[in-house]
């Protein structure tokens, strides 16, 4: 025997003895001759197994049935058989289909034999498993480029060290920078100078915390204005999966979130707070001085209480004024008419009360202290003055003067055929007379000249507006 | 004329009522109010020339800070003390740890200031 033979002398077996061991034993392989048109010459237990044919049901018959039907009309198996021809072999992919009509994807070669007359010998194998792999692999990836190309934020790609090997065309829109410029640390130019080195030293603790974090400007390609951004980034999961997908070196995802009017508004609202505080804080010192002053020059408590609540009433008045005008200027016209109402409405309907003047509009800072000065006039006028009699008159003008200095407001407060009490006028007049004769001058530079006169109160106050053109 | 027992004050204040006050709390503390000013560059020249030992300036003017004003009287080698609705935060280099009394403040607040102030 050959066998025999060949074992005794030591020599290799003959090539045709191997062969037929591999065609045989090659279970995983479908491994089939075919002649010259294509019909089964031989058929191994591996293309039983794989193609569900038996050897003896498929010898004789065309191989163009392990084809799927659409490439079979196709000529894909002619094809093949040219190409192996021609070329010397036909290597492919492709889908295939069993004897029972399941399909499997097939990596086959087909090679003419030495023999051309003789045909072809064609091996297959089932690469199902790799090839589904592959696919969820490309989906994935597809899915990705998908979500990372769309959401608004800008998306990169990275090593561990901070390297960018990949940027969206958000980025790439924003910045102005092309892929190649922002690749390995070319995107820290679009950083902010001063940001930098937070940036990057956010990556050194980076890969220990499992998380990047870092807030920076990014200049924008357009304008050149930088924008706040928030900027976090994750290893990705199951690096091995991933590492077909992006290459070994793409460990971790990124994305840039534009924070810039959120932290805008956020400034915007800590000011808000602090002026909110500040006001508050002011009001609050004010009230207190209001307190004190009154307290220092009331004979009683019952005479305190009613002083300090009046004041403060005169103080509310005046607060609302200014924030109804968001503390900007405020008409004297409605600062006065206020006063007056809120003392004596009557009178200002009976006739006994005229006030006049142009529109004039006071910044916020002096109509606190003027609207507290005629909250003193009037008060004194309702309980002892022109208000309080019936045959009492008041008159209220004012007029504008311009010079070189600029403008100033001369406001007249003239009481009439009031019968003047005792003059004992120091202590009742005591807080008003300090406004109207300190407080106005100290604020607001105002000439003032208080008199108490045989028919009732003149006061005389000039206020200076400044010069025409407001500095500011 | 001054009362040379006492310590002199300039005032630095926009709002009159809690310049009155003020005036009215430091002369019960024993101080004399010298000079006072709610306007910025009125209050820089007399931080410049008045005679006074200290100054106390609201840092909110209108609208402006009053840090020129302190930095005149720095300048004089003569303390300062700051006072503000605002909160400490309102404080820049060189004036961090400057005396700082919070708005509204009490008779006793402003005593332990200034007696902290050391003026």
């Amino acid at each position: 025997m050959d066998r025999e033979t060949g074992r005794e002398q030591g020599r290799a077996p003959a090539s045709s003895e191997l062969l037929r061991l591999v065609f045989e034993s090659a279970k995983d392989y479908a491994i089939f001759s075919l002649d010259p048109e294509g019909r089964v010459t031989s058929w191994n237990p591996g293309a039983e197994r794989l193609l569900g044919y038996a050897a003896r049901e498929i010898k004789g018959h065309s191989a163009d049935v392990i084809f799927v039907p659409e490439e079979r009309a196709a000529g894909a198996a002619e094809e093949e058989r040219r190409r192996a021809l021609s070329d010397g072999r036909a290597e492919d992919e492709r889908w295939q289909q069993r004897k029972d009509g399941s399909r499997f994807w097939a990596s086959g070669l087909m090679m003419p034999l030495a023999d051309r007359r003789l045909g072809f010998v064609k091996i297959l194998r089932d690469r199902t498993d790799q090839h589904r792999a592959e696919e969820q692999l490309r989906e994935a990836e597809q899915r990705f480029r998908l979500l990372a190309t769309n959401v608004p934020q800008l998306v990169f790609l990275a090593r561990a060290d901070g390297s960018r090997t990949w940027p969206s065309p958000q980025w790439i829109d924003f910045t102005g920078m092309s892929a190649e410029a922002s690749a390995g640390f070319g995107w820290l130019e679009a950083v902010h100078p001063d940001d930098r080195a937070h940036t990057l030293a956010a990556w050194e603790t980076a890969r220990a915390a499992g998380e990047y974090q870092a807030e920076h400007r990014v200049r924008r390609g357009s304008d050149g204005s930088y924008r706040w951004h928030q900027t976090r980034a994750r290893p990705i999961a199951g690096s091995s999966h991933h590492a077909v997908l992006f290459g070994d070196q793409v460990d971790w995802v990124g994305t840039m979130t534009d924070v810039h009017d959120l932290r805008t508004l956020h400034d915007r609202q800590q000011v808000l707070m602090a002026e909110l505080q500040h006001r508050t804080r002011n009001l609050l010192a004010i009230t207190q001085a209001i307190a004190t002053q009154t307290l220092r020059k009331s004979a009683s408590l019952k005479d305190f209480q009613l002083e300090f609540e009046n004041r403060l009433r005169a103080l509310s008045r005046v607060q609302m004024l200014m924030s109804s005008v968001d503390y900007k200027d405020i008409d004297l016209g409605e600062l006065l008419g206020g006063e007056l109402r809120a003392h004596d409405g009557n009178s200002l309907e009976g006739g006994r009360v005229h006030f006049d003047g142009p529109s004039v509009a006071l910044p916020a800072a002096a109509a606190q202290a003027l609207g507290l000065a005629l909250h003193e006039l009037a008060t004194n006028a309702a309980k002892h003055g022109a208000l309080s009699q019936a045959d009492g008159r008041l008159d209220v003008t004012w007029r504008l003067e311009d010079d070189d200095e600029g403008r100033t407001i001369v406001l007249d407060w003239r009481e009439s055929c009031v019968a003047m009490p005792r003059l004992d006028g120091t202590r009742r007049y005591g807080y008003g007379t300090e406004l109207i004769e300190r407080a106005l001058p100290y604020q607001l530079g105002a000439k003032t000249r208080l008199a108490f006169k045989p028919d009732g109160v003149h006061c005389h106050i000039s206020v200076g507006l400044g010069p025409k053109v407001s500095k500011a | 004329m001054s009362d040379p027992d006492k310590r002199r004050v300039l005032v630095v204040e926009d709002e009159v009522l809690m310049a009155m006050l003020l005036e009215d709390m430091l002369c019960d503390l024993g101080y004399e109010v010298v000079a006072h000013s709610g306007e910025l560059d009125q209050a820089v020249q007399l931080a410049q020339t008045a005679a006074f030992d200290f100054a106390l300036l609201d840092i909110n003017l209108n609208g402006q800070q009053s840090f020129p004003v302190a930095d005149a009287v720095r300048a004089r080698g003569l303390p300062v003390v700051f006072a503000t609705g605002y909160g400490s935060r309102i404080l820049v280099p060189p004036y961090l740890d400057t005396p700082l009394l919070q708005k509204p403040f009490s008779l006793e607040e402003l005593r332990r200031t200034l007696v902290t102030a050391g003026v």
